[in-house]
């Protein structure tokens, strides 16, 4: 009697060490995992606040890298020159404010006719909406390169006109991928949204496009917004599809900063980055904001 | 110019899906007159809403013609006919406040906005809600938000409103309030109404006249009273209360309308004749209500005339609150359940079980219909 009361004890003994032994891995893994995550981020961000220009040592704090992009610097000493990033900049917002806008719409139009269409080959069309979400980024852009290269070709041939890459090819480079991020978040929303709401409009004397404006967009709107955000940020974010599509003077932020690296590694761009992620992180999170809230809601 | 505010006439409705075709509806013709409480009763997959949702312009027909106030409405979109919905989980716009989901209707119309505003007030006061214009719909209960939805489609002022099982996500307490209320609604506003529901007991109450349906068929239209006194078909006897089946042979029709009818105990019985018996004789089947069968001892006597009485044993009583249910066995093969009303203490301690009885009902309120 006693012999069994003995074993069991230990045996739940054994049971809350493991008890407390899987506690410690479920603390652990999360911190481990972020750690991974964002210890380059960290190295970063901490960089670009050291006094040295070499990132071999830290050597102390300072501001100065951040005050050198804002202040008028021309590149003599340093490869950096604040006008050409400033510029560069310009590019980078007029290149995302356009194909941001042409992706929204189309991308909301294209999540429309998904959610509330019914055609031949939908649900081919369907899964071919998320293709630029998962084929390796490279491969879009070289495609696009090709593309544009064989479609300048044909320009010349039959007008006689030469036509060369610039700002209107990454437009049309960003709009295609970023078609796909508006559409699926879009659709998402208008999934959740009721259809009877639509026939309630109509029921109620709203032809078609008054229950679109008055009922369907407004319901679908802040999921618009939130594929447009992300769309923006990865407009912004982009150097793979830009740098293959580019032309003379187009250069856009990522670009830019790639040129930098090529020359020299400096702090500079350690603040330039730290910059550019805060705002992605900035418009991202109101991205992912809006689609919680509207989640919640329905 | 027709008198009715609603015609259907052979209406066919097929839904295609992967190749299969499924018969939602199936050749229905039903006129329903100016200022009538309408019911569409039955189970679910039936095809009352389709039938709803055909007249609201939600669906068209695969053959057949909807006409409203006479006007044919084939080509007409929901949008420019002149019913409207109350639909089943309310439909209201949330990110409209109580009001602008009233004047949405109104605004659509062309009318001004102080002018809407005027109407939804008193539209919300009608229903009994005033003071909520300003809130948004979720922040209102279920009934609220059912009474916000009926002033939504009642302030259009429609010829006729189309209920789509109003009622069914309410508390059984709330929804017998409502039943009343919408009754008394329905008079006062003299709108046509065509109400769907599978509950017979809210079709029963509300409606002056109800469409029996099954499986895309309309089997029975009439009164309440018609509907439960004098049913059709045995699908409709079974669905509308609870009914007593026994098996027999029609032996002769008289001009009277009623039959005569061999059970299978060899008992002879007389019982009226549905409308739509197509039997001459052979197979039927007799249905009895269980508030019909009185109890009485057996030595109580014969009956009187246009009276059926038989011998039976008591085999089961059961107490469930405003009546007790006996089971009573005749001869070997067929049973009956009785329903007496708790009037006194009188039926259950008159009848212990076991006891032999005879079970009375009038000719009248037995009817035969197609096996």
């Amino acid at each position: 009697m006693s012999a069994q009361a003995l074993i069991n004890e230990s045996a739940l003994g054994r049971n809350r060490r493991v008890k407390q032994l899987g506690k410690l891995g479920l603390w652990l893994n999360p911190v481990l995992a972020y750690f991974f995550l964002w210890a380059p981020i960290l190295v970063l961000v901490l960089f670009s606040f050291n006094q040295s220009k070499s990132v071999a040592s830290f050597t102390g704090f300072t501001l100065k890298w951040y005050s050198n992009i804002l202040n008028n610097i021309v590149g003599a000493e340093s490869a950096f020159s604040t006008e050409i990033m400033l510029n560069a900049f310009r590019n980078s917002l007029f290149v995302g404010t356009i194909a941001t806008a042409i992706a929204t719409v189309l991308g909301t139009m294209i999540a429309l006719a998904m959610a509330r269409g019914s055609f031949p080959g939908k649900r081919l069309l369907d899964g071919l909406l998320f293709l630029p979400v998962v084929i390796p980024e490279i491969t879009q852009a070289i495609s696009l390169a090709i593309f544009f290269k064989v479609a300048f070709d044909w320009i010349h041939l039959l007008s006689g006109e030469r036509v060369f890459p610039g700002f209107h090819t990454i437009i049309m480079a960003h709009v295609t991928f970023n078609i796909s991020y508006v559409a699926i978040v879009a659709r998402a929303r208008l999934a959740d949204m009721d259809p009877t709401l639509e026939e309630a409009a109509r029921d109620l004397g709203a032809n078609p496009w008054q229950t679109f404006c008055r009922v369907t967009f407004p319901l679908i709107l802040p999921g618009v917004i939130a594929g447009a955000l992300l769309a923006f940020t990865l407009s912004l974010d982009d150097f793979v599809i830009t740098f293959f599509t580019s032309g003379v003077g187009t250069t856009t932020l990522p670009v830019f900063v790639y040129g930098l690296l090529k020359l020299t590694v400096t702090p500079e761009v350690n603040a330039i980055s730290t910059i550019m992620m805060l705002l992605s992180t900035l418009l991202i999170g109101i991205s992912l904001a809006l689609q919680g809230r509207s989640a919640s809601r329905s | 110019m027709s008198s009715f505010d609603v015609e259907l006439i052979d209406i066919v409705k097929d839904f295609e899906s992967g190749g299969s075709r499924l018969r939602a509806v199936d050749h229905i013709n039903v006129q329903i007159a100016d200022g009538e409480f309408f019911a569409l009763l039955g189970p679910s997959g039936c095809g009352k809403t389709t039938t709803l949702r055909l007249i609201a312009g939600f669906e068209q027909p695969t053959a057949g013609r909807v006409l409203i106030r006479g006007r044919a409405m084939e080509g007409i979109p929901a949008y420019h006919r002149p019913v409207n919905t109350v639909f089943q989980d309310y439909a209201l716009f949330p990110h409209l406040t109580v009001e602008q989901n009233i004047m949405f209707g109104l605004q659509m119309e062309g009318l001004e906005k102080k002018e809407a505003q005027k109407r939804a007030l008193e539209s919300l006061e009608q229903v009994r809600l005033p003071g909520v214009g300003r809130r948004r719909p979720h922040q209102l209960s279920g009934g609220q938000q059912q009474r916000v939805a009926l002033a939504r489609a009642l302030v259009k002022q429609p010829a006729v409103l189309l209920l789509d099982e109003p009622l069914g996500a309410l508390d059984l307490k709330l929804r017998k309030n409502m039943q009343v209320e919408l009754k008394a609604l329905q008079r006062d506003v003299g709108i046509t109404f065509v109400y769907v529901t599978h509950d017979q007991e809210e079709a029963i109450t509300m409606a002056d006249r109800i469409a029996v349906m099954n499986n895309g068929e309309m089997l029975q239209v009439g009164s309440p009273k018609e509907i439960y006194e004098r049913p059709g078909t045995r699908f409709v006897a079974d669905f509308i209360g609870e009914t007593n089946f026994v098996d027999g042979t029609l032996l002769e029709r008289d001009e009277e309308g009623f039959g005569t009818v061999k059970l299978m105990n060899d008992a002879v019985i007389r019982a009226q004749l549905s409308d739509t018996l197509a039997s001459t004789g052979g197979p039927v089947l007799v249905a009895i209500r269980p508030e019909r069968i009185s109890i009485c001892r057996a030595d109580a006597g014969p009956a009187g005339p246009g009276t059926t009485s038989l011998a039976a044993r008591l085999v089961d009583s059961q107490y469930i609150g405003t009546d007790t249910r006996f089971t009573l066995q005749i001869g070997e093969t067929i049973e009956l359940v009785a329903r007496v009303q708790n009037i006194d203490d009188l039926p259950k301690a008159a009848f212990p079980v076991g006891q032999a009885v005879t079970a009375n009902w009038s000719e009248t309120s037995t009817t035969i219909l197609d096996h």
